[in-house]
């Protein structure tokens, strides 16, 4: 069947939702069914820690009242997410059980940067998208529990940034002094403001930026009502900012009233308009482009491409790269060394292709990793392997997942330090991925020791697989003394042995001029 | 600077008791219209009657009670509940006068030469005659009667709303009259025709009496020991309606709910008896009834009229009835063609009942077995008891597919008839939705969502009447096929709403109430108002049943007053005022009362050239607008929409069977000196007879060829 029918679930902080879709590679994405339900976990989970019986009871009844949806859908397949309102919690196993036992539904808890990667991968598929990142672009991410903010720079993403203060944080903070509804304004812009200013010294002042996409509920309808039907959902920013300070002004039912929402007594509305207005004025982009999509279309999104439904239409595995270097290079340490060793792995890696069994995604995994390998040197040169492990596992690089992130910590790590036991990662890694960790860990420290001097020696490093005489030949052309690498080289041999069974030999090539 | 006009003074609008007082009148008018066959105006009497009883139980009933409530808020037109009873009084006196000078004067004298006697009393009656309703009052009669007297041990009995008994002073056997009177009742059994039919003496003719005129000759026989000293009819309208009418404010129902201990509930509310009673015993019954003076309605001839209904489909006499019109076939849906494939070529606009109310059957009835259905979603608000839809609805839950039925309970006297078949449903296994608290789901909508080659499709009917294939041969409405995507995700999107989850933040096509649906219509009004002001072109023309909301009204004064040529077809209350100068000079107002009753609703703006046309189930009315799930739908299609224009203007034309409204509040008929006779009823008949492609009528025999042998 040409068509598949799809259901994306997602489990937010006041609201879940499910989205029925028709995946083909034809029509691409068709929206059928838009189902939302209001449920305010993140009462529970952000103010409590966990999410008490009631509202575990009144999620289970919505999520079976969804499964029998789907049901009349034929829904071929589906996926169900729950965002940071189950991830902050902590009784969130029980809960996932509940809903396994009682709907049959398997959801996920997705981690932050998975939750970026599926907003990210929805938005690449739009068509504006290359054009608008072409010209810097900071993508915005207004959710429940945080707001997500990433900056693109010639096409290329560059950094992605959470600030835990989500409309219902928001919300629950000031509920307090929601009476005094004229300072409203002035409460939120207080809250977010310290965050923003961070944010825009670290990553905003030598860049300008075009585009603002804002994303989240709200925004787009807003954009619709003033755009009418048939237009482009772009605007000045100036004149975002202009009808959001308009907006602002009222009280929540006139706003609903005006911009036709059927909900008159929307807590997150106001909120939601002075947060946008923020934003906006903070990045001070020239336009602002709201794409109005959802989760759910991210999840749907996400799922074509994994089943080969869709072709990616943007090079995401450029992205990450791009936003290593930029980490890199906050941390003072991307510089020729860097690349040399990443050129070096990527040698080594390729040569060994026949017997390493790893693919293009550990390939792109060994990049990052030869990329960030000595960002800790920024805190201190003592121990750096550890603050380079510390740095990775704070930072968020979009498009990798959490696991993938701990595993290009711990590779860097064990650049410096000897590879330790499985046991002593089972409680972060599966075997599996240890084992590619293990790999990634010597092809880096083989590179690393080779430009031991950080002068880059060598030209047209060459790598090739002898199995006969399992001997990895590496061939390197150099004018200089390579005394020192070649020593510490030997040092390697033995672990670079022990796991691949191949034993790397260097040959130089003396050149005179 | 035009200077600022207030739109909203009281005086430039009518109560809408009134006004609706006057419609009755105008049906009324169309019993004593000559032109009309005789049995069709024995019709509208009966209507009128109903009419008035259904106001009496809901409207007045609900004023009664404000002022029980001592509630002082006036009315749009400045009335307070008690001025409103008053007037109410007045008017209701007048026009129960002409409903019986039209039956007694006019109608039952010319039935006479027709040859069909309804004797006025038992004492008409030849001896063969007598005889029969003798033995017919022993055998059939007497059996199902329950005679109770009131004394010192027996109290006053409870006398059921709206039925029809007699009342009747006695006297113990061989005392003195003066001594000790009783006073007994008994009702006249509703499970017994009102008209029996007696023994005509000539060829076809016929002859009744009525029931109570039976029981009266023979209610000596109910009493043995005593003398009948009089017995006379009588009949009681009760408050006795447990909720409050949904028309009325909602501080209204805080005050009530306060007030609950003083209201007194079944409260006798109007009391009809005949105008010859026996003083003494309507004495009896004004007391024990608690009945005031004005509550009190003497009437010459038979109460409650409403078995001329019945009258009506008297067998033969066929020439004392319009022809029976038969709905004609839909053009754009042949008989026995897959109705989905029909859709897909295009928007399909049905006219009921000049058009036939198949298609609509049909849609679900092939939907329920179509292996592609995936579901199938349907608003039911009253249905008929023996509903087709309801039975394609239950087959299909039957055959898998997912069956999501909101049903209305809420809807007026119809509860008992819902609550039946909604469990009926549920046995089959659809999901049923019982409505939304605090509103009535008042919107026709029904969705079918099919799983196609080319992924899902969905297919809606939307409608300005009910699915219910009974009245739809009645009642003129509109309807609309549609499977537009922008559409069709609207419609999901208002199951999805009406099953309990967010509604969408804002809607594609659909207009919805009760949140949205004022504020776009007083925009729309107001788009049109703009228009005028800019020296532009500017009407709007719409069709509706009842037009009551000040906000609309006053919208449409100032559209007036900017210019705006504004021409309405009301069929019931209007309390808009038209020809206030400065106003609503530019408005007009007309009512048509035919043998269909009106019912569709059609609202069509000029919009500078870009012409925007709505139906839908609201007419302007606050409950309308304000408390009820409805639904306003864009007619797009440009085919479509010259087609509702169309209807549009016929009925403006209309010179038969319209009221004009005149600057004095009064209706008068159009005078057609010169004229070319407009029935727009008439009109659209002939129009569907004349749509239908030739061939469809063409009976083609079916002829079997037997094989010849092969060998």
């Amino acid at each position: 069947m040409s068509i598949r029918t799809f259901a994306a679930i997602f489990i937010g902080s006041y609201e879940v939702s499910l989205k029925i879709f028709e995946l083909s590679g034809k029509r691409q994405l068709r929206k059928i069914d838009h189902i939302r339900s209001r449920i305010e976990l993140g009462l529970d989970s952000f103010g409590m820690g966990s999410i008490g019986y009631e509202r575990v009871e009144e999620l289970c009844l919505i999520l079976k009242e969804f499964r029998r949806i789907m049901d009349g859908y034929h829904v071929d397949d589906y996926r169900a997410y729950a965002g940071s309102v189950l991830r902050d919690t902590s009784n969130e196993l029980f809960i996932l059980d509940q809903i396994r036992l009682r709907t049959q539904l398997e959801v996920q808890i997705i981690s932050n940067s998975e939750h970026r990667l599926i907003n990210y991968q929805a938005l690449a598929f739009q068509p504006e998208f290359e054009d608008i990142i072409r010209e810097g672009a900071a993508v915005v991410d207004v959710g429940g529990g945080s707001i997500q903010i990433t900056l693109f720079w010639k096409g290329k993403a560059v950094t992605t940034q959470q600030i835990v203060l989500g409309l219902m944080r928001i919300r629950e903070k000031i509920s307090g002094i929601q009476a005094k509804l004229s300072h409203y304004d002035a409460q939120i812009q207080e809250m977010i403001d310290k965050e923003l200013d961070i944010f825009r010294k670290l990553y905003l002042k030598d860049k300008e930026i075009k585009y603002v996409v804002m994303g989240g509920n709200y925004v787009w309808d807003i954009m619709h009502q003033h755009q009418g039907p048939d237009q482009r959902p772009v605007m000045e920013g100036e004149k975002f900012q202009k009808i959001m300070k308009k907006l602002q002004k009222k009280r929540t039912e006139e706003i609903a009233r005006e911009l036709n929402f059927s909900n008159e007594h929307d807590p997150l509305l106001l909120p939601s308009v002075v947060l946008y207005r923020r934003l906006a004025e903070a990045i001070d982009a020239k336009y602002v482009w709201t794409p109005g999509l959802t989760i759910s279309d991210g999840i749907a999104y996400s799922y074509a491409l994994e089943n080969n439904i869709l072709k990616n239409t943007h090079d995401f595995d450029a992205d990450i790269l791009s936003a290593a270097m930029a980490m890199a290079e906050r941390y003072s340490s991307f510089s020729g060394h860097t690349e040399a060793v990443r050129e070096l792995s990527v040698t080594i890696f390729d040569a060994l292709k026949r017997i390493h069994g790893m693919g293009g995604r550990e390939r792109l995994l060994l990049q990052v990793a030869a990329i960030l390998h000595d960002c800790g040197r920024y805190v201190s040169l003592v121990n750096q392997a550890d603050w380079s492990y510390q740095i990775i596992m704070a930072s968020e690089l979009i498009g990798l997942n959490h696991l993938e992130r701990v595993m290009v910590a711990c590779a860097v790590k064990y650049v410096s330090y000897p590879t330790v036991p499985y046991e002593e990662l089972k409680d972060q890694l599966d075997q599996e991925r240890y084992m590619v960790v293990a790999k990634l860990a010597v092809i880096l420290r083989l590179s690393n020791a080779l430009d031991r001097s950080h002068r880059q020696k060598f030209k047209n490093v060459r790598a090739a697989l002898k199995l006969k005489e399992k001997q990895l030949l590496v061939t390197l052309e150099t004018k200089e003394n390579i005394i020192l690498e070649k020593g510490l080289m030997e040092g390697y041999t033995d672990s670079f042995e022990q796991i691949f069974s191949i034993q790397p030999v260097i040959r130089e090539k003396r050149i005179l001029q | 600077m035009e200077k600022q006009k207030d739109f909203t003074k009281s005086e430039y609008y009518e109560n809408r008791e009134l006004s609706w007082l006057k419609f009755d009148a105008r049906v009324l008018n169309e019993a004593r219209d000559k032109s009309i066959p005789l049995l069709e105006r024995l019709k509208f009497i009966s209507i009128t009657s109903s009419n008035l009883d259904e106001f009496f139980m809901v409207r007045v009933a609900s004023l009664k009670d404000m002022v029980h409530a001592r509630y002082k808020k006036k009315d749009i037109a400045g009335m307070t509940a008690e001025q409103q009873l008053a007037a109410i009084n007045r008017e209701t006196r007048e026009l129960v006068d002409i409903q019986y000078n039209t039956y007694n004067r006019s109608l039952l004298p010319q039935l006479k030469g027709q040859g069909i006697h309804i004797l006025p009393g038992h004492e008409d009656m030849t001896g063969e005659q007598a005889e029969y309703v003798d033995r017919y009052f022993q055998e059939t009669v007497y059996p199902v009667l329950t005679p109770m007297a009131v004394d010192a041990s027996r109290p006053f009995p409870l006398i059921r709303n709206k039925s029809l008994n007699i009342a009747a002073l006695l006297k113990k056997k061989g005392k003195q009259e003066k001594e000790e009177i009783e006073f007994a009742t008994v009702q006249v059994p509703s499970v017994l025709d009102r008209l029996v039919p007696l023994p005509a003496g000539a060829e076809g003719e016929r002859a009744f009496l009525l029931l109570e005129q039976v029981i009266e000759r023979n209610i000596q026989q109910l009493f043995l020991n005593y003398d009948v000293l009089c017995a006379y009819p009588y009949r009681i309208m009760r408050n006795a309606d447990l909720t409050i009418d949904e028309d009325e404010a909602e501080d209204l129902l805080k005050e009530i709910q306060k007030q609950l201990k003083k209201r007194q509930w079944g409260e006798a509310i109007r009391l009809e008896v005949e105008e010859r009673m026996d003083k003494r015993l309507l004495a009896v019954l004004e007391e024990e009834l608690h009945i005031a003076k004005e509550d009190l309605y003497k009437i010459p001839g038979p109460l409650d009229l409403t078995f001329l209904m019945k009258m009506y489909g008297l067998e033969g006499f066929d020439e004392l009835r319009y022809k029976p019109y038969k709905p004609q076939p839909v053009p754009r849906i042949p008989a026995g063609e897959d109705i989905f494939q029909q859709i897909r070529r295009g928007d399909i606009l049905l006219h009921h009942p000049y058009q036939t109310f198949d298609p609509v059957v049909d849609f679900i009835r092939q939907a329920a077995s179509d292996p592609q259905v995936l579901a199938i979603k349907q608003t039911l608000y009253r249905v008929s008891g023996n509903s087709p839809i309801i039975a394609s609805l239950a087959q299909a839950a039957e055959n898998g597919k997912q069956v999501s039925v909101l049903v209305e309970l809420k809807a007026r006297f119809d509860e008992e008839n819902n609550i039946v078949w909604a469990k009926k449903l549920e046995k089959a296994g659809c999901h049923v939705i019982y409505g939304l608290v605090g509103l009535k789901t008042h919107s026709k909508i029904a969705l079918v969502v099919r799983r196609e080659e080319d992924g899902i499709r969905r297919y809606v009917h939307l409608g300005t009447g009910n699915y219910n294939d009974s009245t739809a041969k009645l009642y003129t409405d509109c309807g609309m096929f549609t499977c537009s995507e922008t559409i069709g995700e609207d419609a999901t999107a208002v199951f999805n709403m009406l099953s309990g989850y967010s509604e969408p933040l804002s809607w594609n096509k659909l207009i919805v109430a009760p949140i949205w649906l004022r504020d776009r219509f007083l925009k729309l009004i107001r788009r049109e108002t703009e228009h005028a002001r800019n020296g532009k072109t500017a009407f709007i023309k719409a069709k509706m049943n009842s037009l009551c909301d000040k906000e609309i009204i006053a919208a449409l004064y100032e559209a007036s007053a900017a210019g705006v040529e504004i021409a309405l077809v009301v069929r019931g209350i209007c309390s808009l005022k038209v020809g206030i100068p400065g106003i609503s000079e530019h408005i007009t107002v007309h009512s048509i009362v035919g043998n269909f009753l009106e019912h569709s609703r059609i609202f069509y703006f000029h919009n500078d050239g870009q012409e925007e046309i709505y139906m839908g189930s609201a007419d302007w009315m606050p409950r309308n607008l304000d408390r009820r799930v409805e639904i306003l739908f864009p007619v797009e299609d440009e085919g479509l929409m010259e087609q509702v224009k169309h209807i549009l203007q016929v009925q403006l034309e209309d010179n038969v069977k319209a009221h004009v409204l005149l600057k004095d509040g009064t209706y008068e008929k159009i005078d057609k000196r010169g004229k070319r006779l407009i029935n727009s009823q008439e009109q659209f008949c002939q129009e569907a007879k004349a749509a239908v492609p030739k061939q469809a009528h063409r009976y083609q025999e079916r002829v079997f060829i037997p094989m010849e042998t092969e060998v």
